[in-house]
């Protein structure tokens, strides 16, 4: 099938639609479950959804090993398009990828400065016109409010779409029935959406929940899901 | 010398200034192979022994990959010197396929560079066992931990230290030895003196949790080790059969340090390599044989078995041609007569000899698992010699498609004849450089990696062979490609008098998927009922691939095609193979526009390394050259880019990163694939390449 076919069948469009057509540029969405759970791999299909729409994404990680994101596009990719019969799958492929930058942060406890500083650059020297930065492992829990608002007034200069997945740094947290640490609840009134991931042992399935949305906390489950084993989001 | 289980085929893999020519010269003087050691900037003119040509010597880097062969403990180790840079990769992958083991040296301040992760990648390919080597302990800013969590972390490596520095930068003393838990320190004027002692006081709290640390890992990959230390009765030999184990079997690197420079640390490694790297028989390697369908066959490090030889390496030195041969199975002697399985000629072994360096040395004979050399043997590198028995040829190693080319103008007869000399040789030593004459230009063109892999050849030609040549702009090597299906049906028909030709063939030809891109070009035939008899179906073959060789967009050949033959007819007596051919040539031809053929450019996989502070500088750059960035890593005060980026926009890259960085970051680059070329540069090449035709 042609791409705009497979982009209308994508199960992101139910996610989209959860978030009244989508998070918007200037916006800060979150993903936060315990580890393992399947943030990375929602995060990198969000970010895949708008490499088809030709949107330009920066993925930042923190990991010290940037093959190790890389392969997780080509995974995603792999499975969407043996999913759907992608016509011409692998042209789209190496298309998309001219407007993915994986940025990779190995130092310890790099300041939020000199990740955005680097993005900037990236942006105005490398005349990368990102629609969205994707956040890969933040440790938005001990961040300090400063940091976070920092954040959200480069969304709103640069005009763009921020997405963060999120674990707890410290293993003793408390997590709601929603997935929710609650060391997350301080930055709330800046994060625009707050989505929780939890496993539903009952139907096998991990099963998001929109916390917060638009300042208002009230926890409304989303139409899609996450398949534990494939880690694939669907409706 | 013939236990095989005393033998070690080692190689030496490193970053480009991690000090590698240094510790080869080091390992030369401990184990008595040279008297005196040299610098590889050497002040006293004599340069380091293992860095044979004079243009390497002059650059201070090592090109070729000598093979020297050096005793240790009663071991047999040859050591094959390994090129650090990447644009003599087939000159890296070339020693990895004879080598059973390596050592990965890195600099403990630089620790693992980009260039060091290209190395790696290559190791693994060849399921090369390492031992790594943090070498410049002596340096400002040396930090072998550092370096060993980067093993872990960008290499993914399961690395583990055996030793850790007493001192560091300028107050490096020796170190501990994690095993035998004791100091070591190296004495005399070149370090050649070991002296064991005591852990000093202030470091036992130190190399007591690194001991720990090296048992926990080694034992999670090692039953027998876990066993024991549940028991509590670790043993020396327990420890070092683990580690043997573990690293041969691919699961274990273990990590030793000191510097080269100030003779410390050398002779612990040496002993690392024959205690865990692999001897010959530990190494499983294949052969296929050519009698057999080309069935895989394992070959048996018996010297008792009929021989299989590979010849890896052609020199042309002062000595002659020599050959470079690892024996895979069986044994060689004078007088042998062995069987060239490329060109199936005969050939008898007359000299034999193990190569040091500089020098050699005559044997008589030469066992099973062993890297010697051969004199005056006619071949090319890679090829396979057996006995005669026995038609095997040895995997054919992977060779990349050169991506750029050359045209050369001797300046006079003399040159004309020298040129033609060193490209006969270069052509044969080096199978990704080719050349070619241009019958339109009548140039001669040289082929290969990259700039710097052509500018060497050329320098060398210069020197070696008086051979003085002007060159061209370099240009990179297209290819067209057609991008749709287009049907044929042509008629070649010709009536000169005497006999005629006559054929017709019908079919189309359509783009290979992308997913069979390594295929440059399948032929189908699907004619039935005899309309074109089977005899002729190779010329018809053979027509095509003629008509691939050049396409009529730039001249450069067509790739991803697949033709197809589905109909035809022929003449009782006008019909011939050279019919058939020139038919399908022609049809080839004739419907290559209606294809819609397009340009393919070479794409490089470009990696640049320097301070953060010039990253913006960096982007700019590679932005500027219709490059796409993939990633970019920081890490402290240093960032490593990715980026594909066209190779007809990387020349004169060096210079401009340079002045862009203040001469700090440095760039590697490789072949990553094959692209579009955009339309309105596709034109502009078309334009250009016409307006040429016409003004010859």
């Amino acid at each position: 099938m042609e791409l705009h076919e497979l982009n209308a069948l994508s199960p992101l469009r139910a996610f989209d639609e959860s978030l009244g057509g989508g998070l918007g540029k200037g916006n800060l969405g979150v993903l936060v479950s315990r580890h393992g759970i399947g943030k990375t791999a929602c995060l990198v299909q969000l970010a895949t959804d708008k490499l088809f729409h030709n949107e330009h994404i920066v993925h930042i990680s923190f990991s010290g090993n940037v093959e190790h994101v890389i392969n997780w596009y080509k995974e995603v990719f792999r499975q969407i398009a043996a999913d759907k019969p992608l016509k011409d799958a692998s042209a789209i492929y190496n298309e998309i990828l001219a407007n993915r930058v994986v940025m990779n942060f190995s130092q310890e406890n790099i300041s939020i400065e000199k990740v955005l500083g680097s993005l900037e650059t990236l942006i105005r020297q490398g005349s990368f016109n990102a629609d969205a930065v994707m956040f890969d492992g933040y440790k938005l829990t001990v961040a300090s409010e400063e940091d976070v608002r920092k954040i959200k007034q480069f969304a709103l200069d640069m005009r763009l779409e921020v997405w963060f997945s999120v674990s707890p740094v410290r293993s003793n947290v408390e997590f709601d029935e929603n997935g929710v640490p609650s060391t997350i609840y301080k930055y709330e009134d800046l994060i625009d959406a707050l989505i929780g991931l939890k496993y539903n042992e009952e139907i096998d399935k991990v099963v998001m929940t929109l916390v917060r949305h638009e300042g208002i906390s009230d926890p409304k489950p989303m139409r899609v899901t996450l398949d534990p084993k494939t880690m694939m989001i669907s409706t | 010398m013939s236990d095989i289980t005393k033998m070690r085929n080692i190689g030496i893999s490193a970053h480009i200034d991690s000090g590698k020519t240094t510790l080869s010269e080091r390992i030369l003087f401990y184990s008595n192979r040279i008297h005196a050691i040299h610098e590889v900037r050497g002040r006293d003119g004599v340069g380091a022994t293992m860095d044979s040509m004079e243009l390497e010597r002059e650059r201070g880097i090592t090109i070729a990959s000598a093979a020297t062969n050096v005793k240790w403990k009663g071991y047999s180790v040859n050591v094959i010197d390994t090129p650090g840079h990447v644009d003599f990769t087939i000159e890296v992958e070339r020693s990895l396929r004879v080598l059973d083991g390596a050592i990965l040296v890195l600099c403990s301040v630089g620790g693992v560079q980009s260039q060091s992760i290209t190395v790696d990648r290559q190791m693994k390919r060849y399921n090369v066992p390492r031992i790594a080597f943090v070498n410049k302990c002596d340096r400002t800013g040396a930090n072998p931990y550092r370096v060993k969590n980067q093993l872990v972390e960008k290499l993914g490596l399961n690395a583990v230290l055996m030793q850790i520095p007493i001192g560091l930068e300028e107050h490096l003393e020796g170190v501990v030895d994690l095993v035998k838990m004791q100091a070591v320190y190296f004495d005399g004027p070149s370090g050649e003196t070991l002296r064991y002692e005591e852990i000093p006081q202030e470091l036992v709290a130190e190399a007591n949790a690194k001991r720990e640390e090296l048992l926990d890992t080694v034992s999670m990959v090692s039953d027998e080790l876990m066993e024991a230390m549940l028991e509590e009765s670790v043993t020396e030999e327990l420890i070092n059969k683990a580690v043997r184990e573990a690293t041969i079997g691919l699961k274990l690197v273990p990590v030793f340090m000191g510097s080269a420079y100030r003779n410390k640390g050398i002779q612990p490694l040496l002993d690392g390599v024959v205690s865990f790297l692999p001897n010959p028989s530990e190494v499983t390697n294949k052969a296929l044989d050519l009698d057999n369908n080309e069935e895989s066959v394992i070959l048996k490090a018996d010297g008792e078995l009929p021989t299989v030889i590979l010849g890896f390496k052609l020199e042309d030195g002062k000595y002659g041609q020599l050959t470079y041969i690892r024996i895979y199975q069986g044994s060689l002697k004078r007088g042998d007569e062995l069987i060239n399985t490329r060109t199936r000629k005969k050939l008898k072994v007359g000299r034999l000899v193990r190569m040091h360096a500089d020098s050699m040395e005559d044997i008589n004979e030469a066992y099973c698992g062993d890297i010697a050399a051969l004199f005056g043997v006619d071949c090319a590198s890679g090829d396979t010699f057996c006995h005669p028995s026995l038609n095997y040829s040895l995997t054919s190693m992977y060779v990349p498609r050169p991506v750029i080319s050359l045209a050369l103008n001797p300046v006079d007869k003399k040159s004309s004849d020298n040129m033609a000399k060193a490209l006969n040789r270069f052509t044969k030593e080096d199978p990704t450089f080719t050349t070619y004459v241009d019958p339109e230009s009548n140039q001669t063109i040289i082929q290969g990696m990259g700039e710097l892999h052509l500018e060497v050849y050329v320098e060398r030609m210069r020197r070696e062979y008086k051979a003085d040549v002007e060159t061209d702009r370099p240009e990179v090597a297209y290819r067209e490609a057609i991008s749709q299906r287009a049907d044929f049906n042509y008629t070649h028909r010709k009536q000169t008098g005497g006999s005629g030709q006559f054929a017709r063939i019908a079919g189309y030809i359509e783009p290979l998927l992308a997913t069979e891109e390594d295929k440059d070009y399948e032929f189908v035939n699907l004619v039935k009922g005899g309309v074109i008899p089977t005899d002729f179906i190779p010329s018809c073959d053979k027509g095509f691939q003629i008509a691939l060789q050049k396409g009529t967009q730039l001249g450069f050949p067509i790739v991803g095609v697949r033709a197809v033959v589905n109909d035809g007819s022929f003449h009782p007596v006008d019909s011939s193979d050279q019919a058939f051919q020139t038919a399908a040539l022609s049809a080839f031809r004739e419907v290559y526009e209606q294809a819609n053929p397009i340009i393919l450019e070479p794409i490089m996989k470009v990696v640049v390394e320097g301070p953060t502070e010039f990253q913006g500088n960096i982007f700019g750059s590679i932005n500027q050259r219709r490059g796409i960035i993939v990633s970019s890593t920081e890490d402290g005060n240093t960032s490593i880019i990715e980026a594909e980026v066209p190779l007809s926009e990387m020349f004169g890259y060096s210079t401009h990163l340079r002045s862009l960085t203040q001469g700090k970051a440095e760039y590697t680059m490789e072949l990553a694939k094959y692209n579009r070329v955009p339309t309105s540069i596709a034109e502009e090449l078309r334009k250009n390449y016409q307006e040429k035709r016409k003004a010859r």
